[in-house]
């Protein structure tokens, strides 16, 4: 099987992986798994290459997620965690726009009242999904559960 | 170490749809992460796979469930991102 | 080889398969090898003759019928599925093959995924 010779030379260099959420946050444990998993990833020293927000996922860049003082802010959470390891998050726009989530260039193109896309989110194609899934050892998707 | 396959992350209750197609294609060398509510499945009366199953403590905890028993080895984030790498590809389901 | 996409939930009443269904053109694009896997109530996807004008949308079976087109290997269809949403080769949309989902089936690819 091709895949077998594909992964033993990705084995030799530093793992690294891309995390897809599908899964919004406040509707599923998606963004807290993925979080986690993420924290444990850099911690053993493999790479992220990125975090694709895909679907119902994109709700996790919203700016104006106003969570209850006593639960956890999950974009946010995720916010600074990209920030502080530089790893690129980026929401699929097609799943974004969809969802009423823009950014400044967005706002202008589509003549939109306001933009909420949190920093350092970022909105790209799928183009990004594929290319971080032919570039990383692992890529793992965070669904919804039910 | 036996060869890993397919590692299966398993997020959904056996009462979900997902939980029986994922049961349906696992093979002799596929082991299953139950994480979220798909770690439900280890006091369920649905019969769980006799592949390798492991199931994320901090869920088993969340769901008041013990480690002991369960018929599933408890790991950590770091185990499932380990268990990621030792498989030859890995499916979300 | 290649991916394996899996939409195991109905065309309508729900988006996801048609996620789905734009992350697999989206490898196609990217000339990365692509096949479709329907399952569950995903099936229904390829019923033929459907008419979505009285829901507003717009019907899957034309973007489906593109799949070749675009680069997309193989549109295969769980056989026990079909039987359980009462469909065969007759009333499905042409191209798609029966298969059974199993072990053996997914071993056929490098990765498999669903879009939610």
């Amino acid at each position: 099987m091709t895949h077998s010779t594909t992964h033993a030379t990705t084995r030799t260099a530093t793992p690294s992986f891309t995390l897809v959420i599908t899964g919004a946050p406040y509707s599923s444990q998606a963004p807290q798994t993925a979080l986690s998993f993420a924290k444990a990833t850099v911690a053993a020293g493999h790479t992220i290459d990125r975090v694709f927000l895909y679907g119902d996922g994109v709700h996790l860049a919203s700016a104006l997620v106003a969570a209850p003082s006593d639960e956890t802010h999950w974009p946010k959470r995720w916010a600074a965690f990209l920030e502080e390891h530089e790893i690129p998050g980026v929401a699929c726009i097609a799943s974004a726009l969809r969802r009423g989530l823009v950014d400044g260039d967005e706002q202008k193109r589509y003549q939109l009242g306001a933009n909420n896309l949190l920093k350092p989110f970022t909105i790209a194609g799928l183009g990004e999904w594929v290319e971080g899934n032919i570039k990383s050892t692992r890529t793992i998707y965070f669904h919804a559960g039910a | 170490m036996n060869r890993l396959h397919t590692l299966h992350i398993l997020n959904k209750t056996p009462d979900h749809p997902r939980f029986s197609e994922c049961l349906g294609t696992l093979g002799p060398d596929d082991a299953v992460a139950l994480t979220e509510n798909g770690v439900l499945g280890l006091v369920s009366s649905k019969a769980l796979s006799s592949v390798q199953t492991y199931a994320l403590a901090a869920d088993l905890g969340a769901r008041g469930l013990s480690e002991d028993n369960l018929g599933a080895a408890p790991i950590d984030y770091a185990e499932l991102v380990n268990l990621t790498l030792q498989a030859e590809r890995v499916i979300s389901w | 080889m290649g991916m394996l996409i899996i939409i195991d939930q109905p065309p309508y009443g729900t988006w996801a398969g048609r996620e789905a269904l734009d992350m697999a053109f989206a490898l196609a694009a990217f000339d990365q090898p692509v096949s479709l896997l329907f399952s569950g109530a995903g099936v229904n996807w390829l019923r033929k003759a459907q008419d979505t004008a009285g829901i507003e949308q717009k019907s899957v079976e034309k973007n489906l019928a593109a799949a070749p087109i675009f680069g997309i290997k193989a549109i295969l269809a769980d056989r026990a599925a079909c039987e359980r949403y009462n469909l065969d080769i007759k009333t499905m949309i042409d191209g798609a093959q029966l298969t059974d989902a199993n072990a053996e089936l997914m071993a056929q690819y490098s990765q498999a995924a669903f879009a939610g």
